[in-house]
């Protein structure tokens, strides 16, 4: 395709209407750079919301085999996951129900046998959350490190006794050595010692999860899928935490939807340049086709001309949200977040959103440019010279 | 290019241009009949007046040949391809390498120089820049603006502007030239000036010339004068020697 002649004809109306290039390609600039930093701020505020609730949930969690209760040989299981590349903790765990009780108050809980250095790798609990005593101290054996809320029910505080119990567990006696805070709702949470835990239970030396966190949360499937090929149970984040996902994708879909909106408007800016454009210049494409321009030329003139106006505005627009991203970073930007911190928001803008929002100013510029194209392009030369 | 066979029953390629029973009727609240049954054969390297009073239908005639207008019935053959019964594609083809055309009132690009207005039929064509400015350059140079070639329309008279015309008519060699009024606004001299191009052109590369003209002088210089009257073809003179001699039709009408 040879398109010499309607890019020359093209560009010079571009030029020589300067006030209407400025309108088409103002509006689209100044929709595409606004689009792009709310791009960014979106996608800094879902990695502030991951990089949260990512600090305290597992990443992939492992259950025994099927018809199991139990993992029997997790010490093999454990060092060869720390031995996999891109896995920061690795977190076994012997779970059991248990009834806490302290003078008249009872309370259920999920009473966890863990090791306390590698638990705080996997939540922060033992370093960032611990509003009295320390994690560490459930080494020492019947011990318990319980929550709040937990504390606040039966009335307990550091150094007072509890009694814990089930049905078919050996009942015990435990001594409070820590409470904790995380801000979320882990109130049905009590960490003690693998050992006091095996004791609980009446069993040896097994779990009955392994969880494990990773330094990339989307490395979760293949960890997954290699755990399941040994007969393991596993599940990733996106399977144990449905409503994380969800929550990210809603605020994508929506603002997506307003992003597109904007766009959408900003490409009516080039359809109304260029509905002038053909209304002006009716007579000179009746001129173009008296000299044998053909429609098929008329129509690419004219699309080629939105497209050129799209791409510019475009590109602008890339550039000035780029830029205003990249200056919003960097005044670091503060809100507090529901557990009470104070975070920065960061502006996050990656080569990939600039290219789709490019790629969509263009597509929506042709789409505009298509109705005055295709009418210019359907003009009788010698009515069109009248005009 | 189809070869056909005439009444005569002879090959003849001959015929640049057919028209048979041309009519064209404009309607509106009065129907106006601008063409009224024209039948006329005009041959390759023909050089051609049309002339006849205001509103007979000559510039209406110009533009069946030329199509950019279509006829109400009838036919028109150039080069033997019956132009009504063709898409608008090759249509504008046709019009891009078989015809070049100067308007009544010159049509010139406004946002375009001289030069860039003398190329834009070739730019069409898909001939490339540097070739298409250097043939332009030459035809602007024949019409006597060299010295022009970068200057808008708005910047030009209404005579340079219609040499410019003439120039871009010229551009893509088509093989039939028309001309409305195309020396209207020009003196004497720069007249003679364009009829010399032409004629040079018409004798050179046998181009085919078909000129409707209000200035008698420019009228005689032809081979052939028709004279068009309510959209009539109503006399055919033809050049013999320095005499010109009226054809039946002719007289048929004056008997009238
Ligand atoms: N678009 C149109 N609609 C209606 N009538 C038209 C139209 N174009 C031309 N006519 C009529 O057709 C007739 C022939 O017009 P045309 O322009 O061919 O005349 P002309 O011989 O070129 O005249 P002039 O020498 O003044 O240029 C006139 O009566 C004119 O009014
Ligand atoms: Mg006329």
């Amino acid at each position: 395709m040879n398109s010499r002649f309607e890019l020359f004809v093209a560009m010079r109306h571009i030029k020589s209407r300067r006030r209407q290039t400025l309108l088409a390609v103002g509006a689209v600039t100044l929709a595409v750079a606004f689009t792009i930093i709310s791009r960014a701020s979106i996608n800094g505020f879902e990695e502030v919301l991951l990089s949260i609730v990512f600090k305290m949930v597992p990443h992939v969690v492992i259950s025994p085999k099927d018809g199991e209760d139990y993992i029997y040989l997790y010490r093999t299981l454990v060092e060869s996951l720390q031995a996999t590349s891109g896995v920061i903790a690795v977190s076994p765990m012997l779970i059991s129900a248990a009834t806490l009780s302290h003078e008249d108050g009872v309370q259920n809980v999920a009473l966890c046998g863990t090791l306390p250095r590698e638990l705080d790798r996997m939540s922060g609990i033992g370093s960032q959350s611990m509003l009295a005593g320390d994690l560490d101290s459930i080494q020492g054996g019947l011990r318990i490190v319980i929550s709040k809320e937990v504390a606040e029910d039966l009335d307990l505080k550091l150094g007072d006794g509890l009694e814990a119990s089930f049905p078919d567990a050996h009942s015990m006696n435990l001594v409070v050595c820590g409470i904790f805070d995380t801000g979320v709702e882990w109130d049905e949470l009590a960490f003690v010692s693998l050992e006091t835990a095996r004791e609980f239970v009446g069993e040896g030396d097994v779990v009955t999860e392994i969880q494990v966190k990773l330094q990339d949360i989307y490395q979760a499937d293949s960890l997954v899928a290699r755990i399941r090929s040994q007969g393991y149970r596993a599940d990733s984040w996106q399977r144990l935490f449905p409503e994380i996902l969800r929550t990210i994708r809603l605020e994508s879909v929506s603002n997506s939807l307003i992003m597109s909106l904007i766009l959408i408007i900003s490409a009516f800016g080039i359809a109304n340049v260029m509905n002038m454009l053909v209304l002006e210049k009716t007579g000179e494409i009746g001129m173009l086709m008296s000299m044998g321009a053909s429609s098929r030329q008329v129509l690419r003139l004219f699309l080629l001309e939105s497209g050129i106006l799209g791409l510019s505005g475009g590109l602008l627009g890339c550039l000035l949200g780029y830029v205003s991203s990249l200056y919003l970073n960097s005044l670091n930007l503060a809100f507090s977040s529901p557990a009470g911190q104070t975070i920065n928001l960061p502006f996050l803008i990656g080569l990939q959103d600039l290219a789709a929002y490019l790629t969509f100013a263009l597509i929506l510029s042709l789409a505009a440019g298509l109705y005055p194209a295709r009418r210019a392009s359907r003009l009788d030369p010698i009515e069109a010279m009248r005009s | 290019m189809k070869h056909r066979i005439d009444e005569a029953g002879v090959w003849n390629n001959n015929h640049i241009i057919e028209i048979v029973n041309l009519f064209k009727v404009y309607r509106g609240g009065v129907d106006v009949k601008a063409l009224d049954n024209i039948n006329l054969v005009i041959e390759e390297g023909e050089f051609l007046a049309i002339v006849g009073p205001s509103g007979s239908g000559k510039s209406t005639l110009l533009n069946m040949i030329g199509l950019l207008d279509t006829p109400t019935s009838g036919k028109i053959l150039l080069k033997g391809i019956d132009i009504t019964q063709i898409s608008a594609d090759e249509r504008a083809r046709l019009r891009n390498r078989e015809l070049g055309f100067v308007f009544q009132y010159h049509h010139l690009l406004p946002e375009f120089t001289a030069l860039e207005n003398v190329m834009m039929p070739m730019l069409i064509a898909g001939v490339k820049k540097e070739e298409a400015r250097a043939t332009a350059l030459q035809f602007l140079e024949d019409v006597g603006l060299g010295d022009r070639i970068n200057s808008r329309p708005n910047q030009l008279s209404g005579g340079q502007n219609q040499r410019v015309a003439v120039a871009r008519a010229l551009a893509n060699h088509p093989s039939v030239v028309i001309g409305d009024e195309l020396t209207g606004n020009l003196d004497t001299k720069t007249s003679d000036l364009i009829y010399d191009l032409l004629r040079k052109l018409n004798k050179k590369i046998n181009q085919t010339f078909i000129l409707v003209t209000h200035d008698t002088e420019l009228a005689e210089k032809t081979d052939r004068i028709l004279r068009i009257v309510d959209g009539k073809l109503v006399c055919e003179m033809r050049r013999e020697g320095d005499r010109f001699v009226s054809t039946e039709v002719c007289q048929t009408a004056e008997a009238e």
